[in-house]
């Protein structure tokens, strides 16, 4: 029988078509993928540096401050020159291989009339003498933050969103809630001047004052045209003079503001900058702010950490260098005795460092 | 303490993911201070909802599971009841779109072999039901039909099978020698799945953790992403052009899966038989397999990769479909 | 020769009842331990910003982006991850300079704004993700104590494609590529 050729020929065609034709095809697009993916190709990874990881790996805070990063590149080298006063460390409280060192938290710091220090950590509030050494302790309200004492003896303790009232012997006396009613505060410093409670909220982004009953009897800080402070760090702090001078740490504008009890404002001094030491470096400085005995204002920054020391019109006089604290650390609570030592309390290390004023340049240079 | 990130408490809801990195970071930040709310900006301002996009759905997942069962039971219809090697080439094409370009290649039964090997030695390794069922399922119609995963479902082989333009004969020896191979390359990727490199001779040592080999140097996943670094790129060229004269070499001589995959299919249920009880012995199969699976004028069900070429080749095959032959004509039809 | 056959298809018989059981065995043991399908994704404790995530994805634009989180974002007008703080300022004392290689940083005024003091004013920064190619700088940046931390990288799954072995995971220096539960199903136990 003779082939069908209509038959034949369709086959074969089929045929040529998978056998040929399809396997070209294929071979040909995929190569040109191919080709298209070597277009955007980058050079393969070069193999990861050795993991030489210790047990305790650093978090993202402490490898911040590794060499090379902001932090440290900004730190100024040298000790400054030329300012009218020194401060030397003379103690150290509660560091590494004190028997009494704080195991988890060290967030606040005052200064009773009696030079006794009141610190904040670990979930208590502990007084100690002014050489260090324990004097009582009392269990905290949860969460507390930051912490005043009043002339009376009276220990004010701040919470988010509210204020625990101690006395001296650590008897729970009141409390109330700071804020508004729809705008709870975030409480993160206080100062105490006589019957007037100073509260910073970091919410509100004002100083709001209290009398001790709890009572509101004004805020501080919001006659500009923001409302309020600029806090990008979410921290504000305040300290108040002998006179009732207000200072507050406008950090995002990288400015001390004074104002009076009743809110307007008096002055403010500072300015951004990474060079000049009476500046302030980093987005939002300087982070705490105390008083000293004889008016001038102590300042504690972050990201280069130093305190510093200036007159109410601005004048750095003094500054206590970053080798001292943890470069890591977002705080340094600051409080002064009533012989103008700088107590720095250091979040990071958990410790309290005491600087004691030299010898001033008038001094010095009196004949 | 920032012991935020283990695993061990994690809770599964719908955003489970979303709320582990912000668990994560909530918790770190308890560890310094109290988590700081955010302040009142004054004006109007109300925070942006960011957008964190979902991995692929559970749903999806499975239907990768029942896109593979389906390709199976195709593949076993098409090589073995309908014989046909049109349709072996549509399951091909098809696989290649969807596990191919549409999935990337990931996750495949070769991979699988890795993550069933750290799961057997870890127990902490999470693995899913559905590489479960990619690593055990081919197997299972292996034991049943032979290799025909292998023949339309896997698109390494898919795309091997279609380039092949003139398959070169390989020398027995050659492929015998080469065909254990996907043992060694099996042991090596068992080896670095489960426990890694870890060798000391002398001074000279080498440690190198837990690393998925198979993945690592997949032939064709450049082409799939179409992209990826270099060498994985011409690996990929390598083979295709390779693979359009000599047959499926990733198959026959490097696949690990392929390995098991020939021990499992000596016992299979059933095979790729060419027309039994009807055998003329022409040997126009064994010339017309691009792989040397036809041993004797019978199908080696070790090597067979279930393509169905053999079919289309044989005079009793055709005429069982009523394709005319006669004779002259088809000898010359017929070389490959 | 029949026997022999008989025997044959006993012994291929058994085999693959034995292998049947393996399987089985092995796979209902496997099942015991499933748990939910697994992503890669970054661990921002643990990350360091080291670039590689920008060049070791097997996309040639990385699936990992910086990602900004607004309720731990301090709105800095002085922005350490926008600004390069150290780069010469300008007449108003702002450093001029840009963190990110890419300008993907993106940022606008919000809030009561001064409009008399517009450099004192809370600013909110948003990445651009067509933009940002995962080398970290921004992140690096805004690390403590200079910034909040709220900037972090990120495994985008709309871009991802879910390799079996990320091969950013594979050079991390920190290990900070970790394997997490994706939604849908719990996981049994403790997992990697």
């Amino acid at each position: 029988m003779e082939p069908n050729d209509r038959d034949t020929t369709s086959v074969s065609v089929r045929d040529r078509l998978w056998k040929a034709w399809l396997p070209g095809v294929a071979a040909v697009g995929a190569l040109a993928a191919l080709v298209a993916g070597s277009l955007r190709v980058r050079p393969t990874p070069k193999a990861a540096p050795p993991r030489a990881q210790p047990a305790g790996t650093p978090g993202p805070a402490e490898r911040a401050a590794a060499p090379g990063t902001g932090a440290r590149a900004a730190a100024p080298a040298q000790p400054v020159r030329g300012l009218a006063r020194t401060y030397s460390q003379s103690a150290v409280l509660g560091g590494a291989g004190s028997p009494d060192r704080f195991l988890r938290s060290l967030t606040g710091i005052a200064v009773g009339a009696d030079d006794h220090i009141y610190l904040l950590g670990d979930d208590e509030i502990r007084v100690c003498d002014p050489g260090g050494n324990r004097l009582r302790s009392w269990q905290a309200t949860a969460h507390a933050g930051c912490l005043a004492v009043g002339a009376d003896g009276r220990v004010y303790v701040g919470s988010p969103d509210r204020i625990d009232v101690y006395d001296a012997g650590g008897t729970h006396v009141t409390g109330f809630t700071a804020g508004e009613k729809d705008k709870p505060a975030d409480v993160t410093a206080l100062a105490v001047l006589g019957t007037d409670i100073l509260v910073a909220d970091a919410s509100a982004r004002i100083i709001r004052r209290y009398g001790p009953d709890g009572r509101p009897r004004g805020l501080i800080g919001n006659q500009n045209k923001t409302g309020g402070f600029i806090l990008p760090n979410r921290s504000l702090d305040v300290g108040v003079d002998a006179r009732g001078v207000v200072y507050a740490t406008d950090t995002g504008r990288h400015q001390v503001t004074a104002w009076a009890l009743d809110g307007s404002p008096l002055g403010k001094f500072g300015k951004f900058g990474m060079s000049a030491p009476e500046d302030f470096v980093g987005c939002c400085n300087p982070v705490n702010v105390a008083l000293t005995p004889d008016g001038m204002v102590v300042t504690g920054e972050k990201m280069v950490a130093r305190v510093k020391v200036y007159d109410p019109d601005g004048t750095l006089l003094a500054v206590i260098g970053p080798e001292h604290f943890d470069p890591s650390t977002t705080h340094i609570h600051l409080a002064v005795d009533s012989r103008g030592r700088i107590l720095a309390a250091d979040p990071v290390r958990r410790e309290v460092k005491i600087f004691s004023l030299n010898q001033t340049l008038q001094e010095r240079e009196r004949p | 303490m920032r012991g935020g990130w283990h695993l061990e408490s994690a809770r599964t809801r719908y955003l489970c993911l979303l709320l582990l990195i912000l668990a994560a970071l909530a918790s770190g930040m308890l560890s310094a201070q109290y988590q700081k709310k955010p302040p009142d900006f004054g004006g109007t301002y109300s925070f942006p909802t960011p957008t964190h996009p979902e991995p692929r759905a559970a749903w999806v997942r499975t239907l990768d599971v029942a896109m593979l069962v389906a390709g199976l039971g195709l593949g076993a219809w098409i090589v073995l009841k309908r014989r046909s090697r049109d349709g072996t080439v549509l399951l091909s094409i098809g696989t290649i779109a969807y596990f191919g370009f549409y999935r990337k290649g990931c996750i495949c039964p070769i991979g699988a072999i890795q993550n069933v090997t750290l799961s057997l030695v870890d127990s902490r390794y999470m693995i899913s039901l559905g590489v479960i069922a990619f690593f055990f399922l081919p197997l299972v119609a292996t034991l049943l039909f032979g290799r025909i995963f292998c023949g339309g479902v896997c698109p390494l082989g898919a795309v091997q099978d279609l380039v092949l333009l003139r398959p070169l004969k390989v020398p027995e020896k050659i492929d015998r020698a080469l065909s254990w191979l996907p043992y060694v390359y099996l042991g090596l990727a068992v080896w670095f799945a489960g426990w890694g490199l870890h060798l000391t001779l002398g001074t000279w040592q080498i440690q190198m953790g837990r690393r998925f080999l198979i993945c690592e140097w997949d032939p064709f996943i450049g082409l799939f992403r179409v992209s990826g670094p270099f060498h994985m790129l011409a690996i990929g060229a390598g083979f295709i052009l390779g693979g359009m004269f000599i047959g499926r070499p990733y198959c026959r001589w490097l696949c690990p899966y392929g390995g098991l995959l020939a021990i499992l299919s000596r016992v299979s249920w059933k095979k790729v038989e060419i027309t039994p009880d009807k055998e003329t012995d022409c040997g126009l199969c064994a010339e017309a397999c691009p792989f040397g699976a036809i041993q004797h004028l019978r199908a080696d069900q070790a090597t067979c990769l279930a393509c169905a070429r053999c079919y289309m080749s044989c005079p009793q095959e055709l005429e069982r479909r009523g394709i005319p032959t006669g004779d002259g004509t088809l000898i010359q039809m017929q070389r490959p | 020769m029949n026997e022999n056959s008989t025997r044959r298809q006993f012994i291929e018989g058994s085999c693959r009842v034995l292998g049947f059981v393996t399987i089985g065995g092995a796979a209902g043991l496997l099942t015991q331990r499933a748990s939910a399908n697994a992503v890669y994704q970054v661990d921002p404790f643990k990350c360091t910003s080291c670039d590689l995530c920008r060049t070791a994805c097997v996309l040639s634009h990385s699936a990992v982006k910086a990602v900004n989180d607004f309720e731990k974002c301090g709105y800095c007008m002085l922005c350490p991850a926008y600004m390069d703080v150290l780069s010469k300022p300008d007449e108003h004392g702002i450093p001029t300079g840009k963190v990110c290689p890419q300008d993907a940083l993106k940022r606008r005024v919000v809030g009561k704004v001064d409009a008399e003091d517009p450099n004192n004013n809370y600013y909110e920064y948003v990445v651009d993700e067509a933009r940002c190619d995962g080398c970290g700088k921004c992140v690096k940046a805004c690390m403590a104590p200079a910034g909040n931390a709220s900037l972090r990288l990120e495994i985008r799954y709309s871009r991802c494609v879910e390799c079996n072995e990320c091969a950013i995971q594979i050079v991390c220096p920190d290990r900070a590529i970790v394997r997490v539960a994706a939604p849908g199903m719990a996981p049994a136990g403790p997992v990697r």
